[in-house]
């Protein structure tokens, strides 16, 4: 029973950071249509920068968080008034070339500016500690990202369900010229989705960098594993990503822990049943 | 989920002669540049081997994604199942160059048979996705097979007997380098036969719109399953002549980031036109070696800004900038 | 038609040769390595090695001249490899090739060796049959386990019975538990669990609760340098295995130098076994970081794979002095054999039979310096260690 717990936090830990940092690569391809392979090199960047602020300019680890979030989305506005714009609508591949092609440029120059080694975000006194919790220890930062995705879940749910933003999203994703016809700015709409798509990316990057650590190839080693993720959750969906990543986490995590020799083939049979059964994702919508 | 909606109409069917002298002067123009680049790089063919190989995958990736329209990240897992083929065969005793691609291309074309048998399940992003489930899972199984495959050492000491019994697979590479051109010539003609057919008539209109294809009484599965064993039997035989020009099978021939780079060289070419294919792999790989050579630390960042250049400047790859060319000069007579 | 084409293959090759003999004032070599991509610190190490290397001994040997071509090989990838060594043999007509990271790259290069008259000597790829392929193949790095092999005794005399291997699920991984599990079972132990971890294994706690669980009092494990260390050593830590009293043994691929200021604090006290620590105290090892760290720009980036470049540099330097410019390569080698002289990770000597390098393995502990930074501090010596995975063949 302690075995079944203590895995099952493990799980509910690794799968709030995957939510974390998909739940944004989720929006933009389900609501923009945008295939953006470069949301993990936007996660990167955010954890030079909180590395950087962190342990050069000796802030906190919150405000680190906050300095990461908004520097990555203002490194985000250029390439998405020059570069993102013009894919908008592409064909799918296109849009892949784009952003891969993306991703080399910033995997290129973070390697030349940054170097290769790993960086890391030092961790305040009160996360870094392994907490003992009864049954067993789990650090402390475990706790707070599983707190972090609850949040995550939570806060976006009510910005696109509850709020006139939200209202105006829904449209646009559903028929951007009869919203636009009806006077919402599409344009405007899109432009902030993708602010916060790249601002949870940036989030998830810096707190789950003690999962994935930060390098230069951060951008492509986790490509995969978001692409999938995303969607096997339907992409767009919130409820939907939450699940892949708790599913996918656990078995994950528990194929890790039962039979580590054949961990991987336990993740993509598993990926392979979820979409043989759920063809568009556990929530995807119908298209 | 229309991925490849710019690739050319069924409906453009000008008569069929001229089609045909036009591709009649695209495989002479394939042969010549080939020939070129023997006389011109004759110290470099082992990359320009291998970029005939890779030029392979890419033109089985072409007949799945630009004819059918079904997208793939996992194409490696069919390169890489004709490299081990032909690999496995050759350690065991098999040495013949010509045995071995044939080898290649059936373990390849099964490889193609199991992975459409899934894949065709799904659609759209779906797909993508098993595509590169599948391709994981191969790679998982060569890492373990490692008794049969080397694992991640690679499978090492083909020893590959001299082609026909005369021309042997030497440093200077001339051998595995002309038996690749004359492969993918021969491969790249027969490609043509098949695309023009009625079956690839079939493929494009499936693409186009399946419902209507289905409306008409035909049978998608298995047209597109058809479609993906021959692409696997072209990609199976592209691996049979990496492992018989290299004399070494490495786990990189069953990886995503093979079957992406493909992919990439694909769409940088063009979809749904076989040249495309060709003109991706030789620019990209072409591309990618100079830089590296001219700088071996920070090249990654060009081959980058090239990508971007090309969906700014020509979205629809490099073939439809030469159409737009073409089409601008007849508009103006 | 064969002696035709022989008589061609021929005719090149002694075009290529009196090309060489008739002009040789400069002396190429090609170096082969990760320059870029997910393993490019490593490649940068390389470089500074053999910049290290040029900078302390003079960038001629003997009036010849020397120039360094470097070629890009960012992950294993034979065919590439092959590409590259071909390239640099006929086309930039290199005298000796030197690099090479991964196994298979150099498994495809091996063959090519003869023909093109060139010796290949490997600055890390560390399997220990490569250097059976081919006679021209010199190696001086080291072999996984050759690096491995005295923990097992180190850990059974710290009164370890129980042990469980978790390694990294690819050759080298593979490799480090046999050699741990041979010296240990020799020594007396008992290897109660082998685990192997897909290469991707990013959260490693579910493997630390198999850890916990299997009774064990001592972990050996074995991933690759890189990102992966970080999460390990960390989970070891949080999970409270090492509050538990479990030891921890590896060799220092795990604590490779340009980890160790992420790793920090999860990682003092650790004990791993390795051929070289950038810590080693000898005048030829201060010599060799002053010049090294200034090659690759920054204190923080140096480690293993750069001394073995230099050193490799030093082998090739010997072949050059021997053959006096003249491209020899069967000479060249059997120059080298026998060759043995102080590396800055101390004495070493190149097999003759072998071809592969025997040298001392330290088992060190990660600790803070004077300055506060974390190095691999060396507590104990084995010396003239050979390869053990080549002397069972």
């Amino acid at each position: 029973m302690q075995t079944i717990l203590s895995i099952a936090i493990d799980a509910l830990a690794f799968g709030m950071v995957l939510f974390i940092i998909c739940i944004g690569l989720s929006l933009t391809m389900g609501l923009m249509r945008v295939v953006n392979l470069a949301h993990g090199a936007f996660a990167m960047i955010a954890g030079y920068i909180a590395s950087y602020a962190a342990r050069d300019l000796g802030l906190g680890y919150a405000a680190s968080i906050f300095l990461a979030i908004i520097g990555t989305i203002v490194i985000s506005i250029p390439l998405e008034r020059f570069l993102y714009r013009r894919i908008y609508g592409s064909p799918e591949l296109t849009q892949v070339l784009m952003t891969i092609g993306l991703t080399f440029c910033v995997i290129g120059i973070t390697n030349y500016f940054m170097g290769p080694t790993l960086k890391i975000i030092p961790l305040p006194e009160a996360l870094s500690q392994p907490l003992d919790v009864g049954f067993r220890t789990i650090a402390a930062h475990r706790l707070f990202v599983i707190a972090c995705g609850a949040a995550v879940a939570g806060g976006l749910w009510y910005l696109i369900e509850r709020t006139t933003f939200g209202i105006k999203l829904r449209a646009t994703v559903d028929n951007a010229a009869m919203s636009d016809a009806l006077g919402v700015r599409t344009q405007v709409v899109y432009a902030i989705s993708f602010a916060i798509a790249i601002g949870l990316a940036a989030l998830g990057g810096v707190v789950g960098a003690e999962f994935l650590p930060i390098e230069p190839y951060y951008a492509l080693r986790y490509m995969v594993t978001f692409l999938v993720v995303v969607s096997v959750g339907g992409a767009g969906s919130i409820p939907g990503a939450l699940i892949a990543c708790l599913v996918l986490g656990f078995v994950d995590t528990t194929g890790r822990y039962l039979m580590p020799d054949f961990g991987n083939f336990f993740f993509y049979a598993a990926v392979i049943l979820i979409v043989c059964l759920f063809p568009r994702g556990f929530l995807g919508r119908a298209q | 989920m229309h991925i490849m909606a710019q690739a050319g109409t069924v409906s453009a069917m000008p008569d069929a002669k001229s089609h045909l002298w036009r591709d009649a002067a695209g495989i002479a123009l394939i042969s010549a540049c080939g020939a070129a680049g023997y006389w011109l790089f004759p110290d470099n063919l082992a990359l320009l081997t291998r970029i005939v190989a890779v030029a392979l995958l890419v033109l089985s990736i072409d007949l799945v994604v630009g004819y059918c329209g079904v997208a793939t990240l996992g194409q490696a897992a069919l390169f890489g199942a004709g490299a081990y083929a032909a690999g496995i065969a050759c350690v065991n005793g098999v040495t013949e160059p010509m045995t071995l691609i044939a080898i290649g291309a059936i373990a390849g074309a099964a490889a193609g048979l199991l992975m459409g048998g899934v894949m065709l399940r799904a659609h759209g992003l779906a797909q993508l996705v098993l595509s590169i489930a599948i391709v994981q899972l191969f790679h998982e199984a060569a890492n373990k097979a490692s008794a049969y495959t080397g694992g991640s050492d690679g499978l090492a000491g083909l020893m590959v007997s001299p082609l026909f019994g005369l021309f042997e697979f030497d440093l200077w590479g001339r051998t595995a380098y002309l038996m690749g051109l004359v492969l993918l010539l021969l491969v790249f003609i027969a490609l043509k036969f098949v695309v023009a057919s009625p079956f690839g008539m079939l493929c494009r209109g499936i693409k186009q719109d399946p419902v209507r294809i289905r409306a008409m009484g035909a049978f998608v599965f298995p047209v597109l399953l058809k479609m993906f064993v021959i692409s696997g039997a072209v990609a199976g035989t592209g691996g049979a002549l990496a492992a018989v020009s290299t004399q070494v099978v490495g786990l990189d021939s069953v990886s995503f980031e093979l079957s992406a780079n493909a992919l990439v060289m694909l769409v940088l070419g063009g979809l749904g036109t076989l040249y495309g294919a060709l003109i991706g792999t030789v620019i990209f790989m072409g591309f990618e070696h100079v830089v590296s050579a001219f700088n071996p630390f920070h090249w990654m960042t060009m081959v980058g800004a090239l990508l971007i250049a090309v969906v700014l400047a020509a979205p629809g790859g490099l073939t439809s900038l030469v159409g737009k060319v073409a089409a601008s000069r007849q508009g103006k007579p | 038609m064969i002696a035709g084409k022989r008589i061609l293959g021929a005719a090149v090759s002694a075009m290529l040769m009196g090309s060489v003999s008739a002009y040789a004032d400069t002396i190429k070599v090609g170096i082969i390595g990760p320059f870029s991509g997910p393993f490019a610190l490593q490649g940068k190490n390389f470089q500074a090695g053999v910049e290290a290397y040029m900078a302390l001994n003079g960038k001629s040997v003997k009036g010849h001249d020397i120039e360094i071509i470097y070629r890009d090989l960012p992950a294993a990838n034979p065919a590439q490899s092959r590409a590259l060594a071909q390239e640099l043999v006929v086309k930039e007509k290199v005298q000796y090739l030197g690099g090479v990271y991964f196994t298979p790259d150099a498994m495809a290069i091996t063959p090519l060796l003869s023909q093109a008259n060139t010796p290949l000597v490997i600055f890390n790829a560390a399997t220990s049959a490569i250097v059976n392929t081919s006679p021209l193949v010199v190696r001086t790095s080291f072999t996984t386990a050759q690096t491995t092999n005295p923990l097992g005794k180190i850990a059974f005399n710290e009164g370890v019975k129980k042990a469980i291997t978790v390694v990294s699920d690819y050759g080298p991984g593979v490799d480090a538990e046999n050699a741990f599990r041979k010296a240990f079972e020799a020594a007396g132990g008992q290897v109660v669990e082998a685990v192997r971890m897909p290469m991707n294994t990013t959260d490693f706690s579910p493997i630390m609760q198999r850890v916990r669980d299997s009774g064990a009092t001592g972990l050996f494990a074995f991933l690759p340098s890189g990102p992966p260390t970080l999460g390990f050593v960390k989970a070891f830590n949080e999970t409270g295995l090492k509050k538990a009293g479990i030891k921890f043994y590896a060799p220092g691929d795990l604590t490779q130098e340009s980890d160790l200021p992420a790793l920090g604090e999860a990682a003092e006290g650790l004990k791993t076994s390795f051929h070289y620590s950038v810590a080693h105290d000898s005048p030829e090892n201060k010599k060799f970081v002053e010049a090294a760290v200034k090659a690759i720009g920054s204190a923080d980036q140096l480690s293993f794979p750069a001394v073995g470049a230099y050193d490799g540099m030093h082998v090739i330097y010997k072949m050059i002095e021997a053959t006096d410019g003249k491209q020899d390569a069967k000479k060249a080698v059997d120059a080298v054999r026998g060759l043995s002289w102080t590396s800055p990770r101390g004495p070493v000597r190149i097999e003759p039979e072998t071809r592969h390098i025997t040298q001392n393995i330290y088992l060190r502990e990660v600790a803070k310096d004077a300055d506060g930074k974390y190095i691999n501090k060396e507590i104990q010596t084995f010396p003239d260690q050979k390869d053990p995975g080549l002397a069972t063949q």
